[in-house]
């Protein structure tokens, strides 16, 4: 479903339906999810990109920070650097960009993940984050990738002693999505107490490709649109975990 | 050889001794260092309050720093020039009192208005509660606060009231909590009421999965079987989902016939046997007899 598409066009796919029409000298937009429907004009002729975006969007964007707890809690030796695979949940942007390809123009976004929210800390100091449950992998899974992606997750225990870890918590400041027929994230965890911790997301140029995934299809993969661009993008930001592990 | 030193000319004589160069000098050298480091206090504190507080606050607080720190200093320093400030503190000592007095109430509304600056316990654009008037802050001045009512009436507050008065922000905290009380028949099956509800919330993206919520059973009622929902929502989202998620219950639970009864009151009828009319001359006769 994830690519660009040339206007007239309909697509169909695990029960989204998305068209563009062209009746008298204008382009109409439509797409249903169950019952939900929308139609929007396009007065100009343009591409439309279909590709993940970050899941804080949907229903209502109200917090920059993603939680993915895990299924079952992850006991790390002191010193110990592994790589785990986590899932996340997606978000499916159309955009709609110029002739020129340049620039680029949200539609909409829309989900099939199921979403739900939660707190990370205390009542009185917590913050607000979206949430996801996901299993631990020790080797990537195959997904549907217009439900979940997946992320590749180093962990670093820094501390001189064992830790337990149920949950990663992440600024979306830094998040950057690949897809090609699945959708890739790769992100890291530095343990630095037993309830402190860094996270962080490693940015990849277009060619770049993720460890341990087959490098077969490491020259397809594209660099997601982003629903809202940063002009500072130099260093990717961090989230300190300091409400617990 | 005579040397003369400039500095020490003096330019006229007082009461208290001459005044020469030097202390002119140094009378307007303190006074314009004075000026520079105020100035460059002022430009901190402007950035300092350029997020915190009101723009007309923020001036006015500094205007009144400003001008109060050079006062002090220009007094001060009166003595260089050969003037004796203690008239003008004794003159001015009379007349803050007077203005005190006169003043009692716009002073007091002041010197909270700053504690409440200090404090923070409301920002603008909060939903707060002071003194049973409800709405969302507008303005933090020095003297008073504005309140914009949720039916959109503006309200003035002066800042003594709101100072001393309980504030409830119900805003401060990133989540908030809404409970709900479910009646249901004693016939339903409470536990399947429990599930259903359950269901319901954990398919509300806004319900929040921690704190967790929770659906139990509180009372056996009079008429009624009465659960309790408590569900925690993020702060923004809370009175939309409160004021939609009480329905959405009922209709889940009527969906699956557990429905919410009406008061009951069991009659239980007697057939109570007819008794013999007693004659009304016998009757009188025993009353005589008593």
């Amino acid at each position: 479903m994830y690519g660009n598409y040339d206007p007239p066009f309909s697509l169909e796919k695990e029960g989204i339906s998305i068209s563009v029409e062209k009746i008298d000298a204008q382009w109409i937009y439509k797409r249903t999810l169950g019952t939900d429907r929308v139609e929007k004009l396009i007065l100009e002729e343009g591409k439309l990109i279909i590709n993940p975006v970050k899941p804080l969007n949907t229903p209502k964007e109200i917090t920059q920070n993603l939680l993915i707890e895990f299924e079952k809690i992850l006991l790390l030796a002191a010193g110990a650097r592994k790589t785990i695979f986590l899932t996340f949940p997606i978000e499916i942007g159309i955009f709609i960009s110029d002739k020129g390809n340049k620039n680029h123009q949200l539609l909409e976004v829309l989900t099939l993940s199921r979403q739900k929210f939660t707190l990370y800390g205390s009542v009185s100091n917590g913050l607000v984050c979206k949430y996801w449950k996901s299993k631990i992998y020790s080797v990537a899974p195959s997904l549907n990738p217009l439900h979940e992606g997946l992320m590749e997750l180093t962990v670093r225990n820094t501390t001189s002693d064992w830790v337990s870890i149920s949950k990663v918590v992440f600024s979306a400041s830094g998040m950057k999505l690949y897809y090609d027929s699945n959708v890739f994230m790769k992100a890291r965890m530095d343990i630095l107490s037993k309830n402190t911790a860094e996270t962080g997301f490693e940015l990849y140029h277009i060619n770049g490709r993720l460890k341990s995934y087959p490098r077969k299809n490491q020259d397809t993969w594209k660099e997601a649109l982003e629903v809202y661009i940063r002009k500072l993008d130099f260093v990717p930001p961090t989230f300190d975990m300091r409400l617990g592990l | 050889m005579m040397s003369i030193n400039i500095l020490n000319f003096i330019l006229y004589s007082t009461s208290k001794g001459p005044v020469t160069l030097r202390n002119l000098l140094e009378f307007i050298f303190i006074l314009s260092f004075s000026i520079i480091i105020s100035r460059i206090i002022i430009l901190y504190l402007r950035r300092y309050f350029k997020n915190k507080v009101s723009k007309d606050v923020g001036e006015t607080t500094i205007k009144f720093l400003y001008h109060g720190s050079l006062l002090i200093v220009f007094i001060t320093i009166l003595p260089l020039i050969g003037l004796d400030p203690s008239g003008l503190l004794l003159a001015g000592g009379i007349t803050g009192i007077v203005l005190g007095f006169a003043s009692q109430n716009i002073v007091g509304n002041l010197i909270s208005g700053v504690f409440l600056m200090i404090e923070k316990p409301i920002k603008i654009g909060d939903q707060v509660e002071i003194n049973k008037i409800s709405g969302y802050v507008t303005d933090i001045r020095i003297i008073s606060t504005f309140i914009r009512t949720f039916d959109g009436l503006l309200i003035r507050i002066p800042n003594q009231q709101v100072f001393t008065t309980n504030i409830t922000n119900t805003v401060s905290y990133p989540v908030r909590r809404f409970d709900f009380t479910i009646k249901i028949r004693y016939s339903d099956d409470a536990d399947a009421a429990i599930w259903f509800i359950q269901d319901l919330i954990d398919k509300e993206p806004f319900a929040l999965s921690s704190p967790p919520p929770s659906v139990y059973v509180n009372e056996l009622g009079e008429n009624s079987v009465n659960l309790v929902v408590r569900i925690w929502a993020p702060i923004s989202e809370w009175y939309v989902l409160k004021t939609r998620f009480l329905w959405a219950i009922k209709k889940v639970l009527e969906e699956n016939n557990i429905e919410v009864p009406f008061p009951q009151r069991e009659i239980y009828l007697h057939n109570v046997p007819e008794k013999k009319p007693i004659p009304e001359k016998q009757n009188l006769n025993q009353g005589e007899q008593i």
